[in-house]
């Protein structure tokens, strides 16, 4: 009895290498890693231009574009919450940077500062409404996109006088801007977007708070059974918002890149493109009911999809038929996911 | 936020949307003509902007009023033009780039004594309906031109790359040059609202193809987004583009861009109200039965100069 | 009965809903050690008067002392505060989360400064592990989420939870009532332990008066909002404790209106 005591003791306070590989193949991501070896392999075979360097610094800035606002979004998702309106409050933030360093400011920096507050406040206040109004968050994000893509639009005009920002190359500011949102390196001789590295930060900010922070505790509870949550004393409240921000915090990131690598932006741009980063945050294991997930899934979910679209153009397959092999694509990656996670967790 | 005090907060935006309303509306109420221009354009569109200016710039030379509305789904837009018709309009000018869709609505308009000129798209089905002129580009004979001048150069594989798959108008300037060009033309369908993903697919089909020589993107934004992707690849590669705007102005001048197609939007949303007013007030029918044509007119390096003062200003 | 204060003693309490009346004149004491049962039927006020306890809600009339001193607690933090701790029937944890997770949720314990401040994992399931253990129960990978054990397992880790982060007065709705017969069993023990031997005082929410005899040390039943009866365990068996539960005389007199 007291030999079965100490051992289960051992295993309690320091896991061998037997548990840990169990509680690895354990973790949500793991389908999505399965799903991203399957697309991998078959255009690794199918794709001859796809084995190139070239092409997989193309995928991985693909992938990064996708994932870094799927990542804020993931987490959002784990806390238990939707945003429908991050596809165009990428597109608010950058034109609103675009547009008061123009207008007001004359100083790409300050336009930057800006747009940052106006994204926060954009995150608040999707939270904000959430709370207040009690109604469910995809109905709350729903009016708020529709309400910034309105906005998108009839501001820019009534500013501009056009659909689509000026040049702000001109502006001072605009080179230091563009190095920091828009730089490329020359690794392994080839070009990387120097967003692919703030991709990989932002991930492992996300996975570290999530998983060794107070707040990822809180995050994983208010999304799992908010009232539970809420009774021990999570500020629940709180949590939520500051989710929605973090979900701005990246339209804002992502916008500040599209501006500067992009310099000009059409008022219309981003439509659909919230959809992807749920689509990646559940590819990459998160529930749609909240309370489970990763950070690192939803990358891999970014990533798959990035290898999907650029690598059905690397296959040269019928242009025509470009969505519809998306779309075969990915079902076949989250049915393979799928598969993975019920294996894993089996027993 | 209380209840009671959300529900006032209520009242006061309803309040202050109705007197937004009522200003626009104001505007419509006195004796001055009104004219609609209902377009398919997906929104924030560049080159409909330019359209909608030349329109409005007819309009306030004629003292007229014009409604614009715009939606690129075909049900939306009959409905838009349903409504103009409702609000008893002098004359409709639509983009028929959904021509059975709107056969009903431009019957309705015509037993309601409106006229409906046709514009922008539609140069093969304006006859077959009630609009009583077309004015525009001919899509196919603007990419034969497009095929034409690409036969004057060294050309062997053009990519034709084509933000909107499904539209009509865009995929028959890909036609026109597969009529015309003696070499090899591939098409390629990339996403207009998500610029990212435009550059990534270009840049793949690029590395995919090393036989590709010359990139004709058929809208000006996305020329920009091809000049970088090119460059990226790190291939000598030509860019043509369709369509104008100022910073595709600037690109030619450059050198980066060899030439662009304009089909003159401005003028197309000029001339349709124009000859809206000249209908409606004259009798005046435009074009003899024949497709007016705005396009194609060429930007190059050699005329660019003079084109450049307007683009600025938003007008090319 | 001590002399000294009582945890909580309510006198007279009321709550009323605009123009409902959910409670009316409630007296109840739980001096700490005891288990004081509530009973009643469903929509008998048992929830409200739950959540004025734990602070979820304000009494509207009366007065609720906890230690002697009258309170009127603004949120169940208040309640935390002053050891006032409820365990509910379906809320209590959050079934996605690992067992130590949930075991130091909302009081986590970090390790290191600033921006590198971290959960201290090892010693939070060293805890975990040692609190349940305490209790009698073995649970072998803490990392396994909490809505993989049993309901009585479920029970016991929120209860062992809420003695550890200084409970002196655990409020337990309905806790057997999702139960088997041998799972109720195993968080009954768990009850009787936790008030014996951690000197917890223990409102016990049931409706069912067997599990409720088997440890209280009290008995109220809850009607329409008012407590019908009142009485300690030694002045009651679980017979009359059974009659009194079933609706006692308006019972009688249904059985005799319908003749049999």
């Amino acid at each position: 009895m007291s030999d079965t005591m100490t051992e289960q003791d051992n295993t309690a306070r320091a896991p061998g290498w037997g548990q840990r590989l169990a509680a690895l193949i354990k973790r949500p991501e793991i389908g999505s890693v399965g799903g991203a070896i399957l697309v991998f392999v078959l255009f690794f075979v199918l794709a001859e231009p796809f084995r190139s360097l070239a092409s997989f610094s193309t995928v991985l800035y693909q992938s990064a574009a996708l994932g870094i606002p799927a990542v804020a979004v993931a987490l959002l998702m784990i806390g238990g919450e939707f945003d429908l309106s991050a596809g165009v409050a990428v597109t608010t933030s950058s034109l609103a940077a675009s547009m008061f360093a123009m207008q007001v400011a004359g100083n790409v920096w300050v336009g930057v500062g800006f747009a940052l507050i106006l994204s926060l406040a954009i995150g608040a206040l999707n939270g904000y409404l959430l709370i207040k109004t009690g109604l469910h968050s995809f109905l709350v994000t729903l009016s708020t996109f529709l309400m910034l893509q309105g906005l998108n639009l009839a501001v820019t005009k009534l500013v501009t006088g056009n659909v689509a920002t000026g040049d702000i190359s001109t502006l001072s500011g605009f080179d230091s801007a563009r190095a920091v949102f828009s730089s490329y390196f020359m690794i392994f001789g080839m070009s990387v977007s120097i967003i692919v590295f703030y991709w990989l930060a932002f991930v492992v900010i996300a996975t570290w708070i999530l998983l060794r922070t107070r707040i990822g505790n809180w995050i994983f509870a208010v999304g799992g059974q908010g009232e539970s949550a809420r009774a021990v004393g999570v500020p629940l409240n709180k949590v939520k918002i500051g989710l929605f921000m973090g979900v701005g915090f990246a339209a804002w990131f992502m916008g500040m890149h599209l501006l500067f690598d992009y310099v000009t932006v059409q008022s219309g741009e981003g439509v659909g493109n919230e959809l992807l980063y749920i689509a990646q945050a559940v590819v990459g294991g998160c529930l749609l009911t909240g309370g489970y997930g990763s950070a690192i899934g939803a990358a891999i979910g970014g990533f798959i999809f990035g290898m999907t679209t650029q690598g059905i153009i690397y296959a040269g397959w019928d242009p025509q038929w470009f969505m519809f092999f998306v779309g075969v694509m990915l079902l076949l990656a989250t049915v393979f996911n799928a598969w993975i996670r019920r294996q894993a967790t089996r027993g | 936020m209380t209840y009671r005090s959300f529900n006032r907060w209520l009242a006061g935006a309803a309040l202050a949307l109705a007197a937004g309303l009522g200003l626009a509306g104001s505007a419509a109420a006195d004796d001055d003509m009104t004219f609609a221009l209902i377009s398919h354009a997906v929104p924030g569109d560049t080159f409909w902007d330019i359209e909608r200016k030349g329109a409005e710039t007819a309009a306030r030379q004629l003292g007229a009023d014009l409604i614009y509305a715009h939606h690129p789904a075909a049900g939306q837009q009959a409905t838009l033009v349903q409504n103009v018709i409702n609000q008893g309009v002098d004359g409709i000018a639509l983009t028929l780039s959904h021509p059975d869709a709107m056969r009903g609505v431009i019957a309705k308009a015509d037993a309601a004594g409106i006229p409906v000129i046709g514009l922008n798209s539609g140069l093969n089905e304006w006859q077959s309906t009630k609009v009583f002129a077309y004015i525009g580009q001919d899509p196919v004979v603007a990419g034969a031109a497009f095929g034409d001048r690409l036969n004057t150069t060294d050309a062997k594989h053009v990519l034709c790359v084509n933000h909107e798959q499904g539209n009509v108008s865009l995929a028959r300037r890909c036609e026109g040059i597969e009529d015309t060009f003696d070499g090899k033309v591939s098409t390629l369908y990339v996403n207009g609202q998500n610029m990212t993903s435009v550059r990534s697919r270009l840049l793949a089909k690029l590395q995919q193809d090393p036989s590709i020589d010359y990139v004709a993107t058929l809208g000006a934004p996305y020329a920009m987004t091809a000049v970088r992707a090119i460059r990226m690849s790190g291939r000598p590669v030509s860019l043509t583009t369709f369509d104008l705007n100022s910073r595709v102005i600037s690109a030619i001048e450059r050198g980066k861009i060899r030439w662009a197609v304009d089909q003159q939007p401005f003028l197309q949303g000029y001339l349709a109200i124009e000859s809206l007013w000249l209908k409606a007030t004259n009798g005046n029918v435009i074009g003899g039965g024949q497709a007016v044509l705005t396009g194609p007119s060429f930007v190059t390096a050699e005329n660019v100069d003079q084109i450049a003062a307007f683009a600025k200003r938003g007008t090319r | 009965m001590s002399e000294q204060a009582p945890l909580i003693r309510l006198s007279g309490v009321s709550k009323s809903f605009g123009p409902i009346d959910v409670l009316q004149n409630i007296n109840l004491d739980v001096p700490a050690g005891e288990v004081a049962c509530v009973l009643g039927d469903n929509g008998a006020g048992k929830s409200t008067l739950i959540n004025i306890i734990a602070g979820l809600h304000q009494h509207s009339g009366g007065t609720f002392e906890v230690d002697g001193r009258a309170v009127h607690f603004d949120s169940p933090r208040q309640a935390l505060d002053r050891g006032i701790s409820a365990v509910y029937q379906h809320l209590a944890l959050v079934p996605l989360l690992p067992v130590w997770r949930n075991f130091f949720l909302g009081s986590e314990i970090m390790r290191g400064r600033g921006v590198f401040a971290r959960l201290d994992k090892a010693r939070m399931k060293a805890i975990t592990d040692d609190a349940l253990r305490q209790m009698g129960i073995v649970i072998k990978d803490l990392e396994q989420p909490v809505g993989t054990l049993s309901g009585g397992q479920r029970q016991c880790v929120s209860i062992a939870r809420a003695i550890h982060f200084g409970a002196r007065l655990l409020i337990l709705d309905e806790p057997t009532a999702a139960l088997g017969v041998k799972q109720s069993g195993v968080v009954l023990k768990y009850i009787a332990k936790a008030a014996r031997e951690s000197g917890v005082g223990v409102v016990f929410i049931t409706h069912n008066p067997h599990h409720a005899y088997m440890v209280g040390d009290s008995f109220a039943i809850l009607a329409r909002g008012e407590i019908e009866m009142h009485a300690r365990r030694e002045d009651l068996t679980v017979d009359d404790l059974i009659y009194r539960m079933a609706g006692g005389a308006e019972l009688e007199s249904l059985q005799h209106e319908m003749g049999r």
